[in-house]
């Protein structure tokens, strides 16, 4: 128990002050209030851009935003998402599009690119199953998550107007 | 027959409070920390929580290592335990609340509780796991160095009340608690918990259990009842010298009102868990220092410095007693 | 993988004693990830040790070869995924040296802020996993852990309302960066830094003068100056014994040369000494971010148009390395390009996997429990390894 000692008198004293500060401290923290929450009975406020689960949302017409351009199917990376067009006579439809969102990376991307904004991710990524195939997202289920959740910020406009602005950035850099 | 009621009695209280007081740990622990604990079974307070962690072990699957030393493997965790819950039978909660006020209680206490080694070896070495083997060896090593130590320090007492008998020694405390001695007193108690962590293994000096490197040591292959009858007798011994400590130093039952046996008891519980709750402080507030440092501390640090206190103590006694007449 | 020197018994006095080889196995509580280690044990003293690792490879360098340079950043979190923007960061910076591409002032000065406030973040989980490996995860490691990571959530909720993601975060790109600040962030981030500088004050008490930390920690793990520049180690580990080397200063990227910070070297090479430099450098990070936030430039973030299709971004012909002052030590990407949108080939320089080489030479002699502590203080990230 060597230490660069100012004696022994003087280390037996150091080593009382210092276990007397630790305890100290970890008694301060005992009557701090606790930093955690009881999960599913009280929900910590989330971020506007939080990246959650996936969903596809509908244009302002009331249609499916959706255009099956398959841009999204070809940026992600793991390469999750599988769309087939189903043409129309003013616009394209997708006919199915299907996400596996248990291989998702949540990277954002698909959202980034998506010329209609269709795709976009909600605030919330509460999706546990005891089941994998309920996370295979089908169209269907997709819509249906977009209308049960509150969506995200970011949508594919929004992001690549953030990246490219026309002009200056925003201004809040100096508060 | 009176005998084996109260002692049937007295094991199921034992144990009751000691299940509760892993779920008090856990509070406070969880306190310390800036986080919440135990919350769901019970809620809002978890205050289930023992008994659903009693009933998961109970249901466990008891899985047996193939290469095991079966008859050592299986008596070890009973071998650890015996000895925690006989220490109990010369406790005297309250004046005429023990089961068995030994004439040498203090001795039975010591003796016996250090033949809680030889179940700590042999869990280690039926389990044929190199981890538990390295485990049981650290922990012959610490244990023994350090019960020098803790029968000093619980020898400062006995020299100062003047026999071995706990309720004696809690009636020589009636003027001032022992504890409270100038200077013999203080140290004393000092060195009474750092000798009570040490062979408890309890953080710091927990390197025998170290769940970072050895993985729950000497215990890493038990499963199920076995390894609850190890935690049981492992917190039961933890309280058991919580309760030595306070009839030694903190003056047992007395406090206002203790004549009344149950008001009594209920003093000689508080002091207890105020012993518990200092270690279980220390236990969360430190890191683990290495094996050859703990033994160093113990024999170059603590023996000299207990068997200094205990001199000094004979000396104060004889003169005190020989002003006396 | 092993050297020969690595497998050389070092005989130490005790003679005769039976040598018993246990392993720290893959699943072990304080492996800091997967990684084995062969230990030749003599009583309780390390003879020899043997590194086994590949457990966590996933493919990054050819990942790297089949998506482009719009896709492969959010990978690149996924090598040390501890301190992502960092990583993330290599990779674009030598994508943009071979393209020639330059980056807003902005954007420089907002790599900047997040490659600090990641080093803070990293810096907080080794402080906690150190102690709690240290402690036990019964014990006063555990608290310090706990408190450790209060604070970092902390950045992590900051990362949160910038990006969207806490831990993997996608937020680089070539030629600038992703996401830019919302409202109210910089203030937020002030207030926040403030409260970790004033709780890196309770650290130091709690650990500074703290007996069993100084302990297991003094003298234990000590890297000569010599050897730490032979074996090719970086980071805090070559600033712990005496090197005075930091490529934020060396040789700057991203608009570093604007910032006034220290570089902290400590002398003794042990993991007290690590451990010092660590918690100066949580400060000199701070300060940084001070900095960075009072001088934030207006303007785009990312010259490039921004990413409508994956093959869009296309690096002409060329190889470049570019390296990052990550928490561990130096990050590196070496990519050379070929003109399409995917790189031709791509090699990352993980800092662990160098940082580990030095655990044959420095282990040996010591006790099992300070194994722990050694692999504590190098901080190993096993993406960065195994990759």
């Amino acid at each position: 128990m060597s230490r660069n000692g100012t004696g022994f008198w003087g280390e037996t004293w150091q080593t009382a002050c210092a276990v007397g500060s630790t305890m100290a401290i970890t008694l301060k923290n005992l009557f701090r209030k606790p930093v955690t929450v009881h999960y599913p009975d009280v929900v910590r406020p989330y971020p506007d851009r939080l990246r959650g689960i996936l969903a596809l949302i509908y244009d302002a017409t009331g249609e499916e935003a959706c255009i099956g351009c398959r841009l999204c199917e070809y940026v992600c990376p793991p390469q999750v998402i599988k769309v087939e067009m189903l043409k129309g006579e003013k616009r394209n439809y997708a006919k199915t599009f299907t996400l596996e969102l248990y291989a998702c990376e949540f990277c954002e991307l698909c959202v980034q690119v998506c010329p209609t904004d269709a795709i976009i991710m909600l605030k919330t990524f509460d999706l546990a199953t005891s089941d994998r195939r309920e996370l295979l997202l089908d169209k269907d289920r997709l819509h249906a998550l977009g209308k049960q959740f509150e969506n995200s910020w970011a949508t594919g406009t929004k992001l690549r107007e953030m990246q490219a602005p026309p002009k200056a950035a925003k201004v809040e850099a100096k508060e | 027959m009176r005998d084996v009621i109260a002692a049937f009695i007295l094991l199921n209280a034992v144990v009751l409070i000691v299940t509760y007081l892993t779920y008090v740990e856990r509070k406070f622990a969880a306190r310390m920390q800036s986080r919440i604990g135990p919350y769901r079974v019970g809620r809002p307070h978890g205050w289930l929580q023992p008994i659903a962690d009693a009933i998961k072990l109970l249901i466990k699957e008891d899985i047996i290592p193939a290469l095991a030393d079966r008859p050592v493997y299986n008596l070890a965790p009973i071998v650890f335990l015996i000895p925690s819950l006989l220490i109990f039978a010369t406790i005297p909660f309250a004046p005429g609340l023990g089961l068995a006020d030994l004439n040498i209680g203090v001795l039975f206490f010591l003796a016996v509780s250090s033949l809680e080694i030889v179940g700590l070896f042999m869990g280690g070495w039926g389990s044929n796991n190199k981890y538990a083997l390295l485990s049981a060896m650290r922990g012959v090593n610490q244990i023994i160095s350090y019960e020098v130590p803790f029968v000093l320090t619980a020898l400062i007492p006995v020299v100062l009340a003047g026999s071995l008998q706990l309720s004696a020694i809690v009636e020589a405390q009636r003027g001032l608690w022992f504890a409270a001695y100038p200077v013999i007193g203080q140290l004393a108690f000092i060195a009474f918990i750092i000798a009570t962590i040490a062979s408890e293994n309890r953080v710091p000096f927990d390197i025998l259990e170290a769940e970072s490197e050895l993985v729950a040591g000497f215990r890493v292959e038990y499963s199920g009842m076995k390894f609850a009858l190890i935690q049981l007798a492992e917190y039961t011994h933890m309280f058991g010298v919580s309760c030595l400590g306070t009839l030694l130093f903190l003056g047992g039952w007395l406090g206002p009102g203790s004549a009344h046996p149950v008001v009594g008891a209920a003093w000689f519980l508080l002091k207890a868990l105020f012993i518990f709750l200092l270690v279980t402080w220390v236990r969360w507030s430190f890191v683990r220092i290495r094996v050859d440092q703990i033994l160093g501390l113990s024999w170059k640090v603590l023996l000299p410095a207990t068997l200094i206190l205990l001199m000094a103590t004979g000396f104060w006694v004889a003169l005190r007693s020989g002003h006396v007449a | 993988m092993a050297d020969p020197e690595a497998r050389k018994v070092i005989e130490l006095g005790y003679g005769g004693n039976e040598r018993l080889v246990m392993n720290m196995g893959p699943q072990h509580p304080s492996a800091h990830g997967v990684f084995r280690m062969i230990l030749t044990l003599e009583g309780e003293t390390i003879a020899a040790l043997d590194s086994v690792i590949g457990y966590l490879h996933r493919c990054h360098e050819k990942l790297g070869e089949t998506l482009t340079y719009a896709q492969y950043p959010s990978i690149a979190s996924k090598t040390d995924y501890v301190a992502a923007m960092t990583s993330e960061l290599a990779y674009v910076l030598a994508a943009e040296k071979i393209g020639k591409i330059e980056v807003p002032k902005r954007a420089q000065y907002l790599r900047v802020l997040v490659a600090e406030l990641q080093r803070v973040a990293s810096h907080c989980l080794w402080l906690g996993t150190w102690c709690l490996d240290m402690g036990g995860a019964l014990g006063g490691g555990a608290t310090v852990f706990l408190y450790c990571f209060r604070e970092r959530e902390m950045v992590l909720d900051l990362f949160e309302s910038l990006t969207g993601a806490r831990l993997l975060y996608g937020f680089h790109q070539v030629g600038g960066t992703r996401y830019d600040l919302p409202e109210g962030w910089a203030q937020r981030c002030r207030d926040t830094v403030a409260l970790i500088d004033r709780r890196l004050d309770e650290y130091e008490d709690m650990l500074e003068s703290n007996t069993p930390f100084l302990i297991r920690s003094q003298g234990v793990g000590v890297v000569s100056r010599e050897l730490a520049q032979e074996v090719g180690i970086a980071g805090p580990l070559l600033r712990g014994s005496g090197v005075d080397f930091d490529i934020r200063r060396d040789d700057p990227y991203s608009s570093y040369g604007d910032f006034d910070f220290k570089i902290p070297v400590e002398t003794a090479g042990d993991c007290h000494a690590r451990y010092r430099v660590r918690m100066q450098e949580f400060r000199e990070s701070i300060k940084i971010v001070r900095q960075v936030l009072d001088g934030l430039p207006e303007g785009p973030i990312s010259s490039k148009p921004a990413l409508k299709s994956v093959g869009q971004v296309r690096i002409p012909k060329g190889e470049a390395y570019a390296r990052v002052e990550g928490p561990r030590g130096e990050v590196g990407c070496y990519l050379i390009a070929d003109g399409g949108p995917k790189p031709y080939r791509m090699k990352w320089r993980g800092a662990s996997f160098s940082n580990l080489s030095i655990l044959p030479h420095i282990v040996p002699g010591h006790k099992v429990a300070d194994v722990v502590a050694i692999m504590g203080s190098v901080d190993p990230v096993f993406g960065e390894v195994d990759r």
